[in-house]
């Protein structure tokens, strides 16, 4: 597996923007996954793990996230974060397939 | 340094520790840990981190399972919160480095996250504030475990700084300790406000959202003269307001000596001082001062925080409690002056958009006579243990009058049906606190022992000002030519039948008015004890003639500006000497 570092600025398209639900599914898949990510927002970076970080960066719809990942399949779990700022979760898709 | 402008309730100046407490009565607690502690502190934070933790992921679990897991979520989002790395390294690096206790640490950094939600625009973001604050709460209790009770148990003096004060939190504070209050929310009528001038301690309320930007420990000032409340004050503010005190202190130890000589002008007219009570305690602050008698008791205390209607024996002991106190001294028991949103087990009224001009006061005792008898018949009881005398509040008619004393006779035969004990002659009078019963004072002076202006509602009724309205409180003035002239009317009325006649507003007790309210014609002044002294002073200090003058010339004046101004060079001239 490639070690590796990936980077991707996202819009948060999600009316609601990063909201408590959407905080906990970024801080489930980041610390699911064998690399280290960050957010960034108006230069401030926080962890993806930490849920509060998250949301008192406090990403409301239209605005821009940065997302850096280094380590072990850095781009996949950038694939995995992206949906979530669009309001998309695994779970409701699911349920509707 | 931070301040912030409130209303003014209660006089004086305080200097202190912090005590915060939040809305649910919890206390926000010091500040510092000892050098050597610091691995027991943080070892005590991590334990609350997981009892909290333990807590948060149980409600998760019950949440989810009744009400499914969407329901659950929030409190996943909690718990991830509670346990954000970044949080974590933060208190401890307070705790470590800063010596800081955990609770200090926990309500500090909590609140500063709490603040990124206040400060946006969007009320949604905004109510996001309120999950961090739950999680503080949470942290909190576990951090301080049976410590928490709100201002029950103190240990060193505290200025309490609060969202609001209930009468269930005040009724027991601990008196010993408590040097001052300051609360968010509240007018001049405030709960708050008329106990702190029952502990004789500095006030300011109303003054909007802070709470968030203290926590307890920190020093703070309260300027109760003139509603100020200074956060972390800077050293030369600290330093003027050390001073302030220390000579606010001299002036009341310079007038300690008037305690045992009359309120007697120059020229030999023997005034009388009497003290305004709501809780039996004060009747000691009156005593200590030398009041001739209690010419106000309030006796809301007994319904506001109670569970249920208070019975005629808790009336009776209260009763008994100032009256034992006082002697042979008069004390004047005025009956409940409340809504019925204040009274235990009364449902609210639907339609009631201004509660000044609603259903309270004796207009509601009229309604609801079984209330009104139970606290007559411990008033009435307790006329056989001292110099009682019934007052009624809020008279507006001749016909409530009336009514008010028909209950008052039925519960009498029933007394005395009974064989209990009373005076059947107890003074009966009324509060003249309306203009209506300005204007008809000449008729009810027949039918009455005595009158007391109440110069609080009397100002708020005919200038049309609600005093804890920020907006328009500039324009609550006592000097004001109206309320003045409708003063002098009342002191005519009384006067042309003899019928004795008190000012028991905070008018009163304020001794820029003591010359003017002579001369007008006013021997008979109830004041907050603590301005007791003050007010005698004056009158020791000036003549009958001194005062006409006064009184004669500010009746000619226009406004209430100049009227304040013209005053205060007057009493200064008088005065001086004492104040130097």
């Amino acid at each position: 597996m490639p070690e590796s570092f990936a980077k991707r600025t996202v819009v948060v398209t999600d009316p609601s923007g990063v909201h408590a639900r959407t905080a906990v599914a970024i801080a489930d898949v980041a610390r699911r996954s064998r690399a280290a990510v960050t957010l960034i927002k108006d230069q401030r970076r926080v962890a993806a793990t930490d849920v509060l970080q998250i949301l008192t960066m406090v990403a409301a719809a239209g605005e821009q996230v940065e997302i850096e990942a280094e380590g072990v399949d850095a781009e996949n779990v950038l694939n995995d974060l992206e949906p979530l700022f669009a309001g998309k979760f695994g779970d409701e898709e699911e349920k509707t397939a | 340094m931070q301040q912030l402008q409130g209303i003014a309730v209660s006089p004086g100046v305080a200097i202190g520790e912090a005590l915060v407490m939040d809305n649910e009565g919890f206390r926000i607690p010091r500040r510092f840990v000892a050098r050597d502690a610091v691995v027991d502190e943080l070892e005590r934070l991590d334990k609350a981190i997981a009892a909290a933790a333990a807590e948060i992921a149980h409600h998760r679990e019950t949440v989810s399972a009744e009400l499914g897991e969407k329901y659950g979520a929030i409190f996943e989002a909690h718990l991830q919160m509670l346990q954000d790395s970044r949080l974590r390294s933060e208190l401890e690096e307070m705790i470590r480095q800063r010596h800081y206790s955990p609770e200090y640490a926990v309500s500090r950094i909590l609140r500063r996250y709490a603040q990124v939600f206040q400060r946006l625009e969007s009320s949604y973001l905004a109510e996001r504030a309120n999950d961090i604050f739950d999680i503080e709460k949470r942290l909190l209790r576990h951090l301080l475990g049976r410590r928490r009770e709100g201002i029950a148990h103190l240990t060193s003096p505290v200025l309490v700084l609060a969202h609001n004060l209930t009468p269930s939190e005040t009724s027991n504070l601990d008196r010993r300790f408590v040097r001052g209050f300051v609360t968010e929310v509240g007018g001049p009528g405030s709960h708050t406000a008329i106990v702190a001038e029952a502990l004789e301690i500095p006030a300011v309320v109303g003054t909007g959202p802070f709470l968030t930007e203290v926590s307890g420990g920190e020093l703070v000032i309260i300027d109760g003269d003139k509603g100020l409340v200074i956060l972390q004050p800077d050293e030369e503010t600290l330093a003027r307001y050390r001073h302030e005190a220390e000579e606010l202190r001299i002036q009341a130890t310079k007038l300690e000596p008037l305690r045992d000589l009359p309120a007697e002008t120059r020229d030999g007219v023997r005034i009388e001082l009497f003290g305004n009570i709501e809780f039996p305690y004060e009747v000691d602050h009156c005593v200590d001062r030398g009041a001739d008698g209690v010419g106000l008791y309030r006796t809301e205390f007994l319904y506001l925080g109670a569970e249920v209607e208070p019975t005629e024996e808790v009336h009776f002991q209260a009763y008994s409690r100032v009256l034992q106190a006082m002697g042979q001294k008069p004390v004047v028991v005025r009956t409940f002056d409340l809504g019925a949103d204040k009274m235990p087990n009364m449902p609210h009224p639907e339609d009631e958009r201004n509660p000044c001009l609603g259903l309270r006061s004796i207009r509601l005792a009229l309604r609801n006579l079984p209330l009104f008898r139970t606290q007559l018949r411990a008033a009435l009881r307790s006329t056989a243990l001292g110099n009682v005398q019934i007052m009624f509040p809020l008279v507006c008619t001749l016909l409530e009058l009336r009514q008010a004393k028909m209950v008052l006779a039925d519960v009498m035969e029933d007394l005395a049906e009974h064989n209990v004990p009373f005076n059947r002659n107890v003074p009966v009078g009324m509060m003249v606190e309306t203009p209506a019963a300005v204007m008809m004072l000449d008729r009810f002076v027949d039918e009455v022992d005595f009158l007391s202006l109440g110069t609080n509602d009397l100002i708020q009724y005919t200038l049309a000002v609600d005093r804890s309205n920020k907006d328009v409180v500039g324009l609550y003035n006592p000097a004001d030519p109206a309320v003045l002239r409708l003063i002098a009317m009342s002191m005519e009325a009384a006067d042309r039948k003899q019928v004795p006649i008190s000012m028991c507003g905070q008018m009163s007790g304020s001794p820029l008015y003591t010359m003017l309210l002579l001369g007008m014609g006013l021997r008979r002044f109830s004041v907050t004890p603590s301005a007791i002294p003050e007010v005698k002073n004056i009158c020791r200090n000036v003549t009958l003639a001194d005062c006409k003058a006064v009184a004669e010339r500010v009746l000619t004046m226009e406004n209430a500006r100049d009227i304040r101004s013209y005053l205060k060079e007057e009493v200064k001239k008088y005065v001086r000497e004492i104040n130097e």
